[in-house]
């Protein structure tokens, strides 16, 4: 047997033996499923119960403000970016439940503020043998005339965007329809006239293929980009800590006595690169499975992941995958042997790790503009390429040619990488002492 | 030295940043031998084992294993123990000695038949499924010897193999090196502990600040420093010897001493000295012991070198 393969074999058996890598590789999806679903759930339970007092200094507002539970309008709905994109995840089977605002009208004619003040007391108090009070909004006097009035919305969560929106909305749905019938159109013509038509989003692929829920698709790629990022992260540490380790134990000198550099590298390389297969393959597959055999765990968060993907991305991700792991992997390599102890190998892992994070904290404009500059040009930089190309397929089409052209740079940028590694680990593996400066570092590189 | 060489090491230097660790050191360790590389802590001695595994590579001379001038050519057939530890501290006893094998191009079958021999000669055959941690200093030094010959090598390099050893491991392992010296294997080892190198090598080689100060068969060597050597056993407080007539150098322990005489000076005469003040249960006129010529040579006052920014 090769030697590099016997390096491989116990790479792998080592890491995958490990409890922590059972237990990560087996939590890993409920976390992640946690930490997608838990927020959303919680906001749109806290949709559910709120109470506002709406304090209508016109006073002829009552017909928009019931004190049943309001029916929303399709005018209602929120007005701003933020406000769409919250709603946009809290849409799904349980969006009727999001309509759930209860509202309480006070006619107030004359000044809203003063009439409004018991209410605002109420709020401030938050006295819980009341009925408890979210809000308060007070419609000014002089909304109909006034174009540069406000609404005033009081609350004790001035971050309640998704409250807000839905209030003005509703105001402003009402105080159209007033005006309108003040020039003599009546109520159900106004509603004829200020009819909101829904806008579904859907994406249009060369082969034709039309997918909805295009929405969808951003939650997915971040999923997806977290998967290409977790493992990398983890693996690529112990990449940097075992090289350390070695050099620390002075097992090094039984493998380096044993093997060429390249062997050894190579075989730890792939070794980690199989564990790495292993441990998304399996997150893959428990993924495959909770959306076949219990759809209905993904349902109760109204999103079930898988319905989204289009199944041809799985053979990128993997392409990917390797790709953004390999270069990683032979980046904290190069950490690892130039570093002579665990505590010097640590300060390479906060800034590699910054790197590594850069496509996932620009993931938000990537999956919004995929064809934007910033996602192409992102995506065609190494060592950025792997994560920024793979979102930009899971929500668009790329042209083939930048996608060949990503792959082709991944291949080229792992092979410096790796080419840097076996020079640096042949020499820095060995050099007890100090760290090498650049200088040295270079005079490494130029040798051996 | 015997054309039988199966080391050659010529004019071979090494330099870490200031520090000369290796100075012009040549040497050759003939075939079926047990050759010791003597010397103080700091001497040379792993970097030169080192450089001969191929570890590091030396700044100036050449070295030859094997007949190739590359270790890398000849590395299956080398077995090497280095000096501290290099094992993997988290993985089983058994699964690494079959990976040590493995990497030396050894068969997994036969590793694994060979290592259960040796793992219960060396009484772990118990402690096989336990990790390499769990085991005491001691222990671990068997594993790592075990390592060091799983894949039955020709030449077997030892830096410093008794380190951490209780005195029935000891005698244990000193067999085994004997015991493979006779199945025709050439064993280099290296050691600051001269009563045990006595006990063991063929050839010495004694380094010091990177140089060969003494290099041949032991006994010659011994016999070199000439017959004027007094071993004395006793009882009683033997401080005065030293002072002794005719007594040019001494190296007096509790119970023991080791006087150098001055040409001329009679043996009989310092017995006689002796016997009156302490009990003498041994006398003995010899060639000095290896300790004796060691401090001789390596001189008790020369400083240790140990640099601070390079572990050589």
């Amino acid at each position: 047997m090769s030697k590099a393969l016997v390096v491989l074999k116990r790479e792998y058996v080592e890491v995958v033996r490990k409890k922590s890598f059972i237990i990560m590789t087996l939590l890993f999806p409920f976390l992640m499923a946690a930490l997608m679903f838990v927020p959303t759930l919680l906001m749109m339970k806290g949709i559910q119960g709120k109470r506002v007092v709406v304090v209508d200094g016109t006073g002829k507002l009552q017909d928009a403000f019931g004190t049943h539970p309001t029916d929303v309008p399709p005018a209602s709905r929120p007005a701003s970016k933020a406000g769409r994109e919250l709603a946009k995840q809290a849409e799904g089977p349980q969006a009727a439940k999001v309509a759930e605002l209860t509202t309480e009208y006070v006619a107030a004619s004359g000044d809203a503020k003063s009439a409004a003040q018991p209410y605002l007391d109420r709020l401030r108090e938050n006295d819980d043998t009341r009925a408890r009070l979210d809000g308060v909004l007070v419609i000014p006097s002089d909304a109909f005339t006034d174009a540069s009035a406000k609404l005033v919305y009081y609350s004790r969560a001035a971050s309640d965007i998704m409250t807000q929106e839905r209030l003005a909305g509703m105001v402003n749905h009402a105080l159209a329809r007033g005006r309108l019938a003040g020039r003599g159109i009546d109520a159900a013509d106004a509603d004829r006239l200020l009819k909101r038509l829904d806008l579904e989003s859907v994406q249009l692929s060369k082969s034709g293929k039309e997918k909805k829920g295009g929405e969808l698709s951003f939650l997915v790629g971040f999923i997806f980009a977290a998967l290409l990022l977790f493992p990398t992260m983890i693996h690529g540490q112990e990449v940097m800590r075992g090289i350390v380790q070695e050099k620390t134990e002075r097992v090094i000198e039984i493998l380096i006595s044993s093997m060429p550099s390249f062997d050894l590298l190579s075989g730890k390389v792939a070794g980690l690169a199989l564990v790495g297969l292993t441990q998304v393959g399996a997150w893959l597959a428990m993924g495959g499975a909770m959306a076949v055999y219990s759809g209905g765990a993904a349902m109760v968060a109204g999103v079930n992941v898988f319905q989204y993907v289009d199944l041809r991305v799985i053979p990128w991700f993997f392409v990917f995958f390797l790709l953004g792991y390999l270069t990683f992997v032979c980046i904290y390599a190069v950490g690892g042997a130039i570093s002579n102890s665990e505590k010097e190998a640590q300060q390479f892992m906060g800034p590699i790790m910054m790197v590594a994070m850069v496509p996932w904290m620009l993931a938000f404009p990537i999956l919004q503009n995929p064809e934007s500059t910033l996602a192409t040009v992102l995506s065609l930089i190494p060592v950025f390429t792997p994560i920024t190309m793979f979102m930009r397929i899971i929500v668009s089409e790329p042209p083939m040619w930048q996608v060949g052209l990503s792959i082709a740079l991944s291949v080229a940028t792992i092979y410096v990488f790796f080419w840097m590694t076996a020079k640096i680990f042949r020499i820095g593996i060995l050099s007890y002492g100090k760290r090498p400066s650049p200088a040295e570092l270079w005079r490494w590189l130029k040798v051996a | 030295m015997s054309a039988d060489a199966v080391l050659w090491v010529r004019e071979v230097t090494k330099t870490f940043g200031q520090v000369r660790a290796v100075d012009r050191l040549s040497f050759a360790v003939a075939r079926g031998t047990i050759t010791g590389l003597l010397g103080r802590n700091g001497a040379g001695k792993t970097t030169t084992l080192r450089m001969i595994n191929g570890i590091f590579l030396p700044d100036a001379g050449v070295i030859e294993l094997l007949g190739a001038a590359d270790a890398a050519a000849v590395r299956d057939r080398i077995g090497y123990l280095p000096e501290e530890r290099g094992l993997y501290r988290k993985m089983r006893v058994l699964d690494q000695l079959l990976f040590l094998a493995e990497i030396k191009g050894q068969r997994p079958a036969v590793a694994r038949v060979r290592a259960e021999a040796w793992l219960k000669r060396f009484d772990l055959w118990d402690k096989r499924a336990g990790k390499l941690e769990e085991l005491s200093k001691g222990n671990q030094q068997k594993v790592q010897l075990i390592g060091a010959l799983l894949h039955d090598p020709e030449v077997v390099i030892l830096d410093e193999p008794m380190s951490g050893l209780d005195p029935i491991n000891v005698v244990l392992v000193r067999n085994i090196l004997k015991e493979l010296k006779a199945e025709g294997r050439t064993i280099l080892l290296s050691t600051h502990m001269m009563g045990e190198a006595e006990k063991l090598v063929d050839e010495i080689v004694l380094i010091h600040e990177g140089r060969a100060v003494l290099a041949g068969e032991l006994e010659q060597v011994r016999a070199s420093f000439g017959s004027n050597t007094v071993h004395l056993v006793f009882e009683g407080d033997g401080a005065f010897l030293a002072g002794l007539p005719g007594v040019a150098a001494a190296r007096v322990d509790t119970n023991a001493a080791e006087l150098r005489l001055a040409p001329g000076a009679d043996a009989q005469a310092v017995l006689t000295a002796a016997v009156a003040k302490v009990r003498i249960s041994r006398f003995e006129i010899a060639a000095p012991s290896l300790e004796e010529i060691f401090i001789d040579r390596v001189g008790a006052g020369a400083p240790e070198r140990r640099p601070a920014e390079v572990t050589v």
